[in-house]
This record gives structure tokens, sequence and C-alpha cells, in this order.
């Protein structure tokens, strides 16, 4: 009985089941070697860890606190830049690159931050996207720093100046990557902190009249946003090893918008299925059917499609379906008892 | 900083002083003055468009009065002009309000609604918050226990891990209630706090403000339309009518005054 307790708090303790969770996701190169599934899942599922760490920042803004942004792509790309430029062109180490990548973005995060304070839902949201496409047009032409339209290239991280990482390495580097910042975002949001970012959601005047300024918790929610933006852009440069202008355009920001929306706002766990079901499956099954498979811009037709029945059907997000799952069982288990 | 004075009596707490707010042409609060004493149950009372809430959200500085001045007895015993001052420090002065429509946060449980209202309460950085360091899980586990015996005083202490939305209108204002007790007030402002209740809620309402101020020590000032509620619970009730004083006593004086019920009834023919 005792015994049978512990181990059901063990199991419920949220931070060894965030850390079994990245157990189970780095177990994928295995697979690969293996050969039970091919080389371009790691490429794929790779890029499906980095666009939830972006989504995890943006859900603490628009999931948590109620503050639109659109300008997602442009700080990843940003992150992704200074990261190249600082490994590569100056030769430094990688964590001062990761580090710079997330420091620099967040000082234009906080100067959004100050703006919004002024500005309230759709004007945000044209605010945000002006200063993404400003950071996009400077990649296009700061050619000196960014390689201009041919793009820039980088290597594969190398941890503590000697410890060279390959793909497969790089993979769980990002999985330890979402798993810490899993961790830091469930601290956040289950403290003070996230609550004030709550209590400005749901009321602006209830909030300042608890105490909480309007002023340091927009900004406290735009710097964290984009540390986790430019922080996923820095991780996409060392993991794709390339990066073009034209890749931090509005359908990126749009994509993690997606995420969120469908996989399900406020939930971690909801984030990364969103992330797989926004990201992941249209590389993985869509362009696989026969002939539309091929039809350009496919992904975002789906991820179109699945916002609207999302919306329409499951507003929570897709991550409810398992509670729902659960609620059905926990229903039809009592039923029996009782008959 | 806020600067000192020697503007109220021993036993007051709030000071109104000349309160005028203007939008546009409209006088909506015309040269108020009135003083609440320490643990006392005060209301303020006047026909629809009087002036109550905005003569609240003028001493709660969510509105910036044009002139006069808001005097109060902080927590340390000091008194100072609230007039001017940012509406996120109003709180941490002691004095603390609830909203006509009860404003929650619908998507939390009704225990995390409750901290909310100790927000100004917690010590620990960002920081130690995102590594949960010893300072910040031992700030949480304090103000949670303290979250739970006022969900207990407030007898809903079994729904505390139910989410907000969907919980009857009832239950929410006692919700907002125990949020406002968190911070442990020298006053806290009641708006309309009877609205949408019905009798037997608005009689444990009644009790209900009775055991705060017996509790927590604090003073209570009411704006309020259920006239037996005022008339039965208040110590004594200012009236106002488009803005302006009309009357200011005990609940039986108010009830005699000719100006009030011109004021509520229309004026006498002859």
């Amino acid at each position: 009985m005792q015994k049978g307790s512990t181990q059901k708090s063990f199991l419920k303790n949220p931070y060894l089941q965030y850390i079994f969770f990245g157990i189970i996701i780095s177990l994928l190169p295995v697979l690969v070697n293996a050969g039970i599934l091919k080389t371009s899942w790691v490429g794929i599922i790779g890029g499906t860890i980095i666009y939830a760490i972006a989504a995890l920042g943006l859900n603490l803004l628009l999931g948590y606190s109620g503050l639109i942004s659109l300008g997602t792509a442009g700080f990843m790309g940003l992150g992704a830049y200074i990261s190249a430029y600082l490994t590569g062109d100056l030769g430094l180490p990688w964590e001062v690159g990761i580090l710079a990548a997330i420091i620099i973005p967040v000082i234009f995060g906080l100067l959004i931050g100050l703006a919004s304070l002024r500005m309230e839902g759709l004007y945000l949201g044209i605010v945000t996207l002006c200063v993404s496409e400003v950071l996009r047009k400077t990649f296009d032409e700061l050619e000196p720093i960014t390689g201009g339209f041919s793009g820039k290239g980088a290597e594969y991280p190398t941890l503590l100046g000697n410890i060279v990482l390959n793909q497969k390495q790089t993979y769980v580097l990002l999985v330890v990557a979402l798993v810490l910042l899993m961790m830091l975002t469930h601290n956040l949001t289950n403290g003070q902190l996230g609550r004030a970012l709550h209590a400005m959601r749901g009321s602006q005047v209830a909030a300042q009249a608890m105490g909480v300024s309007l002023l340091k918790y927009r900004l406290i929610a735009f710097s964290l946003a984009t540390a986790y933006a430019s922080l996923a852009g820095a991780l996409y440069v060392h993991f794709i090893k390339f990066v073009y202008p034209s890749t931090w355009t509005l359908p990126v920001s749009l994509t993690i918008l997606a995420i969120i929306v469908v996989g399900g706002m406020r939930s971690l766990y909801g984030t990364f299925l969103g992330a797989v079901i926004v990201y992941a499956l249209p590389d993985l099954l869509l362009k696989r059917i026969p002939v539309i498979g091929d039809i350009n811009g496919l992904s975002y037709v789906f991820s179109g499609v699945l916002i609207i029945v999302v919306i329409l059907f499951y507003p929570g997000g897709v991550i409810n379906i398992f509670r729902d799952i659960k609620k059905l069982f926990v229903k039809g288990s009592k039923k029996e008892g009782e008959v | 900083m806020a600067e000192y004075t020697t503007k109220l009596a021993e036993d007051e707490v709030l000071r109104l002083e000349n309160l005028s707010i203007q939008f546009g042409g409209l006088k909506a609060v015309d040269d108020l003055s009135f003083s609440i004493k320490e643990k006392e149950i005060f209301g303020l009372i006047g026909p629809n468009g009087a002036g109550k809430t905005t003569a609240f959200n003028c001493i709660t500085q969510f509105y910036k009065p044009s002139s006069g001045a808001v005097y109060f007895r902080n927590k340390d015993g000091q008194v100072e002009n609230l007039v001017g001052q940012p509406v996120h420090s109003i709180i941490r002065k002691g004095l603390v309000r609830t909203f006509q429509n009860v404003e929650l946060v619908g998507e939390l449980s009704i225990i995390d609604n409750v901290l909310i209202g100790g927000h100004i309460d917690f010590k620990a950085s960002g920081f130690e918050q995102a590594l949960r360091l010893p300072r910040a899980r031992r700030e949480e586990k304090l103000m949670r226990e303290k979250a739970e015996d006022v969900l207990r005083f407030m007898g809903i202490a079994e729904l505390k891990d139910a989410l907000v939305a969907g919980q009857p209108y009832g239950i929410r204002k006692k919700v907002e209630m125990a949020r406002t007790l968190m911070c442990n007030p020298k006053l806290i402002i009641l708006d309309e706090p009877a609205a949408g209740l019905n009798d037997v809620e608005t009689q444990q309402l009644a009790d209900n403000i009775y055991q705060v101020r017996e509790k927590y020590g604090c003073t209570i000032l009411l704006v309020e339309h259920d006239m037996r509620l005022v008339m039965s619970i208040c110590d004594r009730i200012c009236a106002i009518s488009f803005g302006k004083f009309l009357a200011c006593g005990t609940p039986s004086e108010i009830q005699g005054n000719a100006q009030v019920q011109e004021a509520y009834l229309g004026e006498k023919e002859e």
C-alpha cells in the first residue's frame, strides 16, 4: 500500500514527467540507427522541437498575458544570425553565441513591451509584424554580417570548447533545451509571476488593483517571449547549419501562432503536440500523398483548416482530447461500479 | 516618494477633501468631502448616475481627480495623499477594492485567484521563482496556507481547486472578497457587493462583512443600491446626488433627511 502510493506520487511529479517525456523523444536517433525510421525524421522532429520552443514563448505572451505578437519570426532570425556571426566570423565559443543571441533580441523585446502599453490587440499585432519585417529586410541588406540573399552557414555546436557534436547529438541537445524550458515555464507559470500574467489577461483593472504593475509585467512577458524565440533561432542555425533571410517571414510567425491555438493555450505538452501536428505532420504524411502532396504551400492550407476545425470543435486545443478520453474512462468505470 | 501629512484626525482612516472630477463639461463628482473613521462600516449611496462609482475610482486612482485630495492613513500609520499615485501602488498602502462586475480569472482555480490578491507580499524574484529556489518555495507554501485560511473563513474552502469559470455568481463574489483579504487591508472598498444576489445571499453577505471587520480589523466602505442592506449594516452613510454631497449621518438620520428623500423620490408637489 505504502509502496503503491509513493509510486503514484513519483509518477505525478511534473518534473519527472518532463524528464521522462524528454527521454522518450530523445530515443528517436536510436530508432533511426536501428533502421526503423528514416534519417529525415531527425531533421523534422528537431525542427518541431525548435518550433515548440518558440511557441512556448508565444504561449507565455498570448496564452498567459493575452498580448499578441506576429514578430516571432524576426526574433528567431535575429537569434540565428547573431549566433552564426559570433561563432563563425568571430570564432567565439558556442555558449557565448547563444547567450548573446538571447540578450540582444531581448533588448528589442523590451522596447516592444514599452510600446505595448499604448496599444492593444490588432494594433500590437501590426507593430510586431512591422518590427519582424524590418529585421528581415536588415538580414537582406547587412551583407557583411548576414551574407545577404545567399545566406549564412554555421556549424554544429562545440560544447565547452572541445566536444564537437554531430546531427544526432545536436538533436539530443535540442531535447535537453526543450525539457529545461518546459520546467522553467512550469515554475514561472505556477508562481506569483504566472498569476500576475493571468491577472493581466483576465482584467487589467483588477490586476492593477491587486498591485500588478502593467508596465513591469508587460515588459517581462515580451522579454520572455523574445528570449524563447531567439534561443529557438540560435538553436535552429546550429542544427540546420544554414540560414536565409527569406526563412523569417510572416508564415513562420503564423505557424507558431497556429501551434499554440491547435495544441492548446497555456498547456506545455499542448504546445509540443501542436508543433508536431502543425509542423511535422505535413512533412511526414501530407507530402507523401501522391498528386496532392506536390501542391506548393500545402502545409499552410493544412494548418489553416486545422485552426478552423479546432476553434469550432475543440476551442481548448487538441491536448484536451486526452483529458476528455480520461474522463470518459472514469465515467465508464463508475457506471460499471454502480451496476 | 509620498509626502506625509497630519490632515487626519486620530480616529480617521480616509478623508476626501473637495474632490472633483470633470469629464468634458460634466462634473461627475463635484466638491465632495467626507471622512471615514477606523473600523467603521461606511455606506456611499445615491440615485443612479450620482457619481458613486466615479468617486470610488477617484479614491483608488483609476481616475485622476481634477482637484481635491484623498488622505489615507496607510498600514504604517502614516497619512498620505493618494491623488497622483500609481494605481498599482494603492494596495500596498492597505487599500483594496472589489468590482461591480466581479473581475476574476475564469481559467484559474479559486485558490489561484485568491493568491493573486497576495501578489504584493511575494518577495522572491522571477529568477528565484523560475528555478524554484528555497525562498520562492517557502513563500508559495506560506501564501497558499494563508489563502486556504481565508477561503475557510469565507466558507468555500472545499471548492478551492475548482475553476472560477462556471461558478455561480454568489460564489464568485465570495472569491473576490477573499482575494481582498489576502493583503491584510486597512480599508476595503466594496463596489455594489449585493448586486445580483438573492435575499439569502444578501443576508450572508451582511454577516460576512461584519465578520471581516471583526476578524481582520479593517474599515469597510461600500457603494450599494440595496437600501435594506445599507440601512441595516452601515454605521454611517453619505448620500450624494449629481456628484454633490447631500448629507452624511447615521442610517436613521439619512432616512429622515428631506434632501435625500427628494433626490430619490422627486420634489413634493404642493
